[in-house]
């Protein structure tokens, strides 16, 4: 996908020119054309057309049930598919069409609802999947043309409040749907749980082998996603896309010139919500039940996390942080994947921050020595304070390094968690060799942290790190990782 | 009768919590334009601070200060504490974000929200916790007050009410008849102008993190003395208030007082008189009628963009 | 910049794709030779351990890892006792994405929990396809052992160790209409699964004798129950509070008694708990009678504690502690039966019901029904709070 930023080969180094606003400067583009031996490779890279990236990364993605017989592994794969799939229709709405969309699942758990209701014992109602989905989707795009509505006079923090409450409205209506005048629409708090599998010429799509994940549904998904990501290509590279982008970048400018504004925005509503419902009823049909509490706002703030981390704007960026995310959420559940991810980490940030100086053999050097010192006097204390790792693997591994207790005083993890924050933020205000003294010290403390206190609850940890990601984000590089860098002049 | 006046009273005790925590929401907004989503958060920290302190100080069974002499106690530990919280917020995760668009420092927000929820969960575990008011002087607080015809005003509430009004008066003084008041009052109507005009605008901003901060720290111990807390409740309570700031009138402060009030009238008889399963649907849509036909709100200035 | 970024999500991607290889390894290893039972089982428990019901995850987990560590080893096992994190904020996604974890992992070859109906429901199936036993301490929806109006959410893999909604609501209801002669009841439910089904059941009862009730539905978020407490008339003899956090009892009570209401608080299963709930007068059932005063749980109960410090008992702890020693158990005679080298997790599943525990924690023996998965001969038992704050068996 090209940028729609300039090229340029020189770029102002340092201070803001005349007539350009600050935050740009600071946040300039740097598009050096850089030489060395990667970049005839970098170009070619580049001109290789899209689709022939998508039938790749398809392609890849098929063989996964082919790498591994595992049914948690395949599950995860379409968890991660339904994450790319929603990724991309948040992406339409915010990073497309510049409204901050905070009801977007509640479009999600409508589809899920309606599907459940087109094919379920709830009304008795059995259609089959070439029927129920394309209704579903028609109901999730006008669903989102209601809600674009009234908000086509509401800008930014308004648009975000009352979609906000769009979704609790819609959670408050599911959960005690069961008695609207009478009769058992969504079937209250406990859902309904008797949704059909896709089937369509009197062939259901098969669920699992023996308990096992069938590699179907996999499939179907994948294909969906494909055809949403083509659709979504072609809409981005025609007026209405070009008219989104314009819209994004400066709503009053695109007004001036004559864009119908109010009527893309509701189409962006729409879109997006018809993405979400599609993908709602993949979902209701494999997990054969739709429970309220699913579409809320933890799952909220993930899928906007991805569409963050990758870029909000690009499609291929949404993508990429629907597959880093989602299975990084679910391998956290498990302490000694956890670990490994931690450390491997810590050594990835520092090699991105110290690039391969002197520093960073410095730094590591001095973390190594101090981890072990601390440990020594440690363990010369009292042994039992560095008797506490049980498991093998890396856990014993660092045991030698780190200070791992056999019993956790109860003040010990609230200290040192509050504690390694404080440092963490102190270290960030400081500079140079300040900086450099108190890092080996962090970065102990911090995985004493992680691996006595975070690790012994996977779950909220799991979430720390996700809100921790956002707020890096938002800071460091708040256009995430493949997209376009806006400003927004006041 | 008395369904009324004690549904009034439900609904002014309330009312008090919710228009404490808007406060802190519209006056972010009128400084900083930011929606700030871990205002809710913080006031959950809040409730977990003022039971820490009651717990060091005694319990409530055997407390070793007097129950007059307590309360303020914990009220004012925990607006501290969350003053601090505030700062600490405000500068590192808002500071850095002043100047880019207005979709980073939300999004910011919801970020800090999430870890606040989920760290103290981490950090002290999901059981509820009770002040256990009804323990202190023997019961003294639900039992003593005042009597309306044949319902019976306790204590506990009396103090609820009555804290928030003193906060609230306090509070407008503060930023209607001293000094740093008027520059906050002038950094929300122009945030550049002030500057021009000698403001130090990073000293506004961190006074009005303080004030919002605590007083949803005091209103998270008003809250906190009646009802058990847990980790999950930032959410729901920042929405909450987040609806009656909105009713009011985001950025002004009359407004988020009366749009506090309204919610808790509109919340009590609704559950009162309509019907307690609908409550929720009919205070959202009451909120969505309000955005859509009057989103400036009650009391709040017409959002006019100057091109 | 970019090429830094790209370059560190790429090591992340590989830990990713490193620390998942692991987890396949460890699926692929014992394949088709069989389990010998000298190696280490795995016992996840799937319960909600974080989100709003987290506090009854974190109770029962502390309570099974402490059954874990006791009883193993008298029954020559090793087994590691793994959480697997349903909050109930997600609904069926995390039980079926757990389910497939444990199916795919040979060394898993009986379930704790889940401990949410809704969790059951929507993995059940996937369980009994792969014939994993899994038993629950506490999802109690009465529709997942016994077939009500032509439904049945569970499988014959699922087990439950306490009794569902079936006995609970009519013994409470039963008490409430002979013992305490009730005319008016005001039920209320939190709009979750477990209270619904709870107030529903004794609704029915109670309507069939005759009684005035009177519903009332809480948002499952409520946490100021003042307009609730309004809403009870002052006639109203008793208001049936079936929540799972004992604390919320406390505090609708006591605002009963602030607003000088005369009813008093009936709690379910869910609100016993004598450190958070003791406003003397109120009732609380329970499926056991109170395990601190059973004299053969003593030495369990002063263990548990001395290796959870400051923490209540709970009511739903202990279940859990007996859903883990049923399935270690069960492990145990499979073993036993297959001299020592287990060929499916059929086996276990069959000899989960041959299991009965004398001395259980709850109380009596514990057997089985031989009709449904549920224990046999269930009961509820009636406690009233006393003014010292004690339960008293009343019923």
């Amino acid at each position: 996908m090209t940028d729609s930023t300039p090229h340029s080969s020189e770029t102002p180094a340092s201070g803001p020119a005349v007539g350009q606003d600050e935050w740009v400067a600071r946040h300039a583009e740097r598009r050096l054309i850089r030489g060395g031996p990667l970049a005839p490779m970098e170009e070619r890279l580049r001109a290789v057309p899209w689709w022939v990236w998508l039938t790749l990364f398809v392609g890849v993605m098929c063989l996964l049930p082919a790498v591994t017989a595992s049914g948690y592994v395949r599950r995860v794969g379409f968890d991660t598919v339904l994450y790319m799939m929603l990724a991309l229709g948040l992406n339409v709405v915010v990073g497309w069409g510049g409204l901050l969309d905070l009801g977007y699942v509640a479009f999600y758990g409508l589809g899920a609802y309606s599907y459940a209701l087109l094919d379920s014992d709830q009304f008795h109602v059995h259609l089959p999947a070439y029927v129920a989905i394309p209704v579903v989707v028609v109901i999730g795009a006008i669903a989102g043309f209601l809600l674009g509505l009234p908000s086509r006079r509401l800008h930014g923090d308004y648009l975000a409040i009352v979609t906000l409450f769009f979704l609790q409205l819609f959670q408050t209506i599911a959960t005690n749907g069961d008695s609207i005048f009478g009769h058992n629409v969504t079937g209250g708090a406990f859902g309904i749980f008797t949704v059909k599998p896709l089937h369509a010429f009197g062939h259901n799509l098969v669920v699992q082998h023996q308990g096992v994940f069938a590699v179907s549904y996999y499939f179907v998904a994948l294909g969906f996603f494909a055809l949403i990501y083509v659709a979504l290509r072609f809409v981005n590279l025609s007026r209405t896309g070009r008219a989104w982008r314009s819209l994004r970048e400066d709503p009053l400018a695109a007004e001036a010139m004559g864009m119908p504004v109010n009527a893309l925005k509701l189409m962006s509503f729409a879109f997006g919500a018809a993405i979400a419902a599609l993908t709602g009823t993949i979902f209701a049909s494999l997990s054969a039940s739709v429970l309220p509490l699913t579409f809320y706002f933890v799952l909220l703030i993930t899928i906007y996390t991805m569409v963050i981390l990758g870029g909000s704007g690009s499609m291929r960026g949404v993508v990429l942080g629907a597959l880093v995310i989602g299975p990084l959420l679910e391998l956290l559940r498990d302490p000694n994947k956890s670990r490994i991810i931690f450390y491997v980490a810590l050594i990835g940030g520092l090699v991105f921050a110290f690039r391969r100086s002197r520093r960073l053999g410095i730094v590591v050097a001095a973390t190594l020595a101090f981890g072990f010192a601390c440990r020594a006097i440690a363990g010369a204390l009292h042994h039992s304070w560095i008797a506490g790792s049980a498991d093998g693997g890396l856990q014993h591994v660092v045991s030698y390094w780190l200070i791992i207790p056999k019993h956790l005083a109860g003040w010990i993890p609230p200290v040192s968690y509050v504690g390694v924050i404080c440092v963490a933020l102190v270290l960030t205000l400081v500079h140079g060799r300040l900086r450099l003294v108190l890092l080996p010290p962090t970065l102990y403390l911090a995985a004493f942290v992680w691996d006595n206190v975070m690790l012994t609850q996977p779950d909220p940890a799991r979430y720390i790190v996700l809100g921790l990601i956002l707020i890096a984000l938002m800071i460091i590089r708040p256009n995430g990782l493949l997209g376009e860098r806006r400003v927004e002049i006041v | 009768m008395d369904t009324f006046i004690q549904l009034t009273i439900d609904a002014l005790t309330l009312g008090s919590v919710y228009a404490l925590i808007a406060l802190g929401y519209t006056l972010v907004y009128g400084v900083l334009k930011l929606l700030n989503f871990a205002h809710g958060d913080v006031f959950m920290v809040g409730t977990f601070i003022g039971y820490g302190v009651l717990q060091l100080l005694g319990g409530s069974s055997s407390p070793n200060v007097p129950v007059w002499l307590l309360i303020p106690i914990i009220t004012l530990a925990a607006m501290v504490g969350c003053a601090i919280l505030g700062v600490v917020i405000e500068r590192f995760a808002y500071r850095p974000l002043r100047d880019a668009p207005r979709i980073a420092p939300l999004i910011s927000a919801l970020g800090v929200s999430f870890f606040l929820a989920n760290s103290m969960q981490l950090l002290f575990g999901a059981t509820p916790r009770t002040y256990n008011a009804f323990n202190l002087g023997n019961g003294e607080l639900y039992f003593k007050g005042f009597d309306i015809g044949n319902v019976r005003v306790p204590l506990l509430r009396i103090i609820t009410i009555g804290s928030a009004f003193v906060l609230m008066i306090a509070l407008y003084f503060l930023v209607n008849k001293t000094r740093t008041g008027k520059a906050m009052r002038a950094t929300s109507y122009d945030r550049e102008a002030a500057a021009m005009m000698g403001i130090d605008i990073d000293k506004v901003i961190r006074f009005t993190f303080i004030l919002g901060s605590a007083l949803a720290g005091a209103a998270g111990v008003m809250f906190a003395l009646r009802v058990p807390t847990t980790a999950a409740i930032g959410f729901v309570a920042g929405l909450k208030g987040f609806t009656a700031a909105v009713i009011g009138g985001i950025g002004s402060i009359p407004g988020a007082m009366a749009g506090g009030l309204i919610l808790g009238f509109a919340e009590s008889y609704t559950q009162g008189y309509v019907s307690t399963k609908w409550s929720d649907l009919v205070v959202f849509s009451i909120l969505i009628a309000f955005m859509i036909f009057r989103p400036q709100g009650l009391l709040g200035r017409a959002d006019i963009r100057k091109v | 910049m970019k090429k830094g970024i790209s370059l560190f999500v790429v090591l992340v991607a590989m830990a990713v794709v490193a620390a998942s290889a692991q987890a396949n390894h460890q699926a692929s290893a014992s394949a088709a030779k069989g389990f010998s039972c000298k190696s280490t089982f795995t016992l996840p428990f799937v319960t909600p351990l974080t989100g709003g019901a987290a506090f009854l995850g974190q109770e029962q987990m502390s309570w099974a890892s402490y059954a874990v560590k006791t009883l193993a080893p008298k029954l020559h096992l090793k087994v590691k006792l793994v959480g697997g994190d349903t909050p109930v904020e997600q609904g069926a996604t995390p039980a079926q994405d757990l389910a497939q974890k444990y199916v795919g992992d040979k060394s898993v070859f009986a379930i704790l929990g889940p401990s949410t109906s809704g969790a059951v429901a929507a993995s059940s199936a996937t369980y009994f396809a792969a014939g994993i036993a899994h038993l629950s301490p506490s999802a109690t929806r009465t529709d997942l052992t016994k077939t009500v109006a032509g439904v049945r959410e569970g499988t014959p893999a699922f087990f439950r160790d306490v009794p569902g909604d079936y006995i609970q609501g009519p013994s409470d209801a039963n008490y409430m209409i002979k013992t305490l002669h009730v005319k008016k009841v005001v039920i209320m439910d939190f709009q979750e699964p477990y209270s619904i089904g709870l107030a529903a059941s004794v609704q029915t009862v109670l309507n069939a004798a005759g009684v005035t009730t009177i519903r009332l539905s809480a948002p499952n978020t409520t946490t100021d129950y003042s307009a609730f407490v309004t809403k009870v008339p002052s006639d109203a003899d008793i208001v049936f509070f079936p929540t799972q956090k004992p604390a919320d009892a406390q505090t609708f009570a006591q605002q009963l008694l602030e607003q000088g209401k005369k009813a008093k608080v009936f709690g379910g299963d869910g609100s016993n708990d004598s450190t958070q709930f003791k406003v003397p007068g109120s009732y609380v059932s329970n499926f056991a009678p109170d395990i601190t005063g059973i004299a053969a749980d003593k030495a369990l109960v002063s263990g548990w504690q001395k290796a959870n410090p400051g923490k209540p008992v709970g009511s739903f702890g202990p279940p859990s502690y007996g859903a883990a020693q049923i399935l270690l158990n069960a492990i145990h005679l499979a073993c036993v039966a297959d001299h020592g080298v287990l060929k499916s997790r059929r086996d276990v599943l069959r000899k989960v019901k041959q299991v009965s525990i004398k001395n259980w924690i709850l109380g009596g023996t514990f057997k089985w029904s031989t009709k449904s998965n549920d224990p046999l001969n269930a009961k509820f038992y009636i406690f009233q709070i006393q003014s010292d704050g004690s339960y008293k068996l009343v019923g």
